[in-house]
């Protein structure tokens, strides 16, 4: 797969980066390198292969509808760069 | 709804789950709590945190599926839907894509020309993201993450609705449903219910016209305007020869407008793919079996019987259904009494009296028991309908029984024949000249008589016997 300067940049516009036009030839090339090394996977053949499936037979876990509460606001907020009365404080968004 | 067109309308419906906890975390799900005060570190996204579904959503998806006539999917797998927004700290709502837990349905909804089918295309699980307010700094957007990772149950349409009427029946049978079921609270105020509505308008015989979508919209009265208002924004539109773009817009509640919020070209682009911290969810034969079993009787099926075993019209079936708490209160009451009475007074007096006091029937100042004493005291012969209406607006106030006040103000009807005989002669007697015009033909003074006898009991004379006895004497 060739992860040509057109995908990268629409990526980066659906992740919110904005990339500049000297980082995009480097930064292609990066992406195409790790793109590469995954595509060896694709020598195995899958089209049998359900998405999903696992070796171990394993199910989903599942838990029972109980709370626990485990964090306080302050908790939650320590590592916050901006907060403001116990919410998250970011750049104004409007969509 | 506009001469010479078709509305062609589509629905998502978001209902969340009437769980105690979140999806994948054993956060609590209390609406109002102080801010970021419900958020643990699977809520928050910190790196290594894993998610584990929570056992009661799935059973609550299942049972809203049996509940919507719809097929439930043995096999369902979870996906990531990729996009980066401050509300949504994982970049990556946890949903269900191309397998959804519950596959096709249907729900009937009452229309002007009848009954209508409108179909369900699917149902899935998905998580709730934060909530963003915009509106606390001119420079700063604030971010509550106490509901980010909800359950929320993703209902979706198919195409089938014709007008803003139907389209909002459909979100009322959907949320009568899930509140039959307890799987949602549908309480649309805290936003237990929102609908996504998709719009599109063409001329008939014609192909499908270009749809748009209207996000977000939290009561039935907003449903309906943001529907009637696309219409015609769309319409006029291709009547001045320019087309629909394919977008996503906002109603404002205010203005009662729709804005674009964004074109198809700036679409978001999910990336959908199967998450690999969850294992496809797989259900057993004996589990659905069970689940089945415990499925309340819902709506159709009470109103059905409710036609058969009490004579009820459809219209007021439909009325006394359409809510769990009214159907229970109306057969709590109705038990071994008038089925004809008792819907007058519960849709009638009672509901004239919750909507002046803006109450629901649970917070009713009257309890089914009382009411039922009440419509007891009309059906013997006690008190009329007239006094009962003053019986029960006192009930209201003061919190006392029926009996009681009935005591207390005197009220209670006279009933017995002698009594009242006297009271319509000495009417009789004292108005010679009015009962010779009367016999002369002046049919017109019947309720002359009536009046002055009901006047001389004190309005406490039953009407009825009243009417029979003056009839009598004057055909004498």
């Amino acid at each position: 797969m060739e992860f040509d300067k057109k995908s990268l940049l629409k990526l980066g516009k659906l992740a919110r980066i904005s990339i500049s036009d000297d980082k995009l030839n480097n930064l292609s090339k990066d992406l195409n390198s790790i793109l590469e090394f995954v595509d060896q996977l694709k020598e195995i053949k899958t089209d049998q292969v359900d998405p999903t499936s696992n070796s171990l037979n394993q199910k989903l876990e599942v838990r029972d509808d109980k709370v626990d509460t485990k964090n306080s606001a302050e908790d939650i907020l320590e590592n916050a760069p901006e907060k403001e009365m116990d919410f998250f404080v970011v750049p104004k968004v409007i969509e | 709804m506009i001469e010479g067109w078709n509305l062609v309308i589509g629905i998502e419906i978001h209902a969340q789950v009437n769980s105690k906890s979140k999806l994948f975390s054993s956060s609590p799900t209390d609406f109002g709590s102080k801010p970021n005060s419900q958020v643990s570190l699977i809520d928050a996204a910190m790196p290594g945190m894993l998610p584990v579904i929570n056992k009661f959503c799935i059973e609550q998806a299942v049972k809203s599926g049996i509940g919507l006539n719809a097929k439930i999917n043995k096999k369902s797998i979870f996906d990531r839907k990729n996009y980066f927004y401050q509300d949504l700290p994982q970049g990556y709502q946890i949903s269900q894509y191309k397998d959804p837990i519950v596959g096709e349905g249907f729900v009937e909804i009452e229309t002007e020309n009848g009954q209508k089918k409108i179909g369900v295309e699917r149902l899935h699980l998905e998580q709730d993201a934060g909530k963003s307010l915009h509106d606390q700094d001119p420079n700063f957007t604030f971010v509550d993450l106490n509901r980010s990772g909800i359950a929320l149950m993703e209902i979706v349409s198919k195409p089938d609705m014709s007008s803003p009427e139907e389209a909002v029946e459909y979100v009322r049978k959907v949320r009568s449903i899930l509140r039959y079921l307890g799987t949602c609270d549908g309480n649309m105020e805290q936003g237990s219910i929102r609908a996504d509505v998709n719009v599109s308008v063409n001329k008939p015989g014609n192909e499908l016209g270009t749809r748009c979508e209207i996000k977000n919209l939290n009561s039935f009265k907003f449903i309906h305007a943001a529907i009637v208002y696309e219409a015609k924004r769309q319409i006029k539109l291709i009547e001045q020869g320019e087309s629909v773009n394919q977008e996503t817009r906002l109603f404002n509640t205010q203005s009662g407008e729709t804005r674009s919020m964004r074109s198809k070209e700036d679409a978001h682009d999910y990336r959908y793919f199967p998450d690999p911290d969850l294992l496809p969810l797989t259900l057993d034969d004996d589990w659905i079996k069970g689940l089945q079993e415990s499925i309340p009787e819902l709506p159709d099926k009470i109103k059905e019987r409710f036609i058969k075993e009490y004579s009820l019209s459809s219209y007021d079936a439909n009325i006394i259904v359409s809510d769990k708490a009214t159907s229970e209160y109306f057969e709590d009451v109705v038990k071994n009494r008038n089925p004809k009475l008792v819907t007058t007074w519960v849709t009638g007096e009672l509901f004239s009296i919750l909507n002046k006091k803006n109450l629901i029937i649970e917070d009713s100042p009257i309890t089914s028991k009382q009411l039922g004493e009440l419509v007891d005291n009309i059906e013997n012969g006690k008190i009329s309908n007239r006094q009962a209406k003053e019986v029960l607006e006192e009930m209201c106030e003061s919190g006392k029984g029926a009996l009681e006040i009935i005591d207390e103000k005197g009220l209670s009807q006279i009933s017995d024949e002698n009594e009242i005989e006297s009271l319509v002669d000495n009417v009789l007697n004292s108005n010679p000249e009015n009962v010779k015009k009367y016999k002369n033909g002046k049919d017109k003074l019947f309720g002359f008589f009536v009046g002055e006898a009901m006047k001389l009991s004190k309005g406490k004379a039953n009407p009825k016997i009243v009417n029979d006895l003056i009839k009598k004497k004057l055909s004498q």
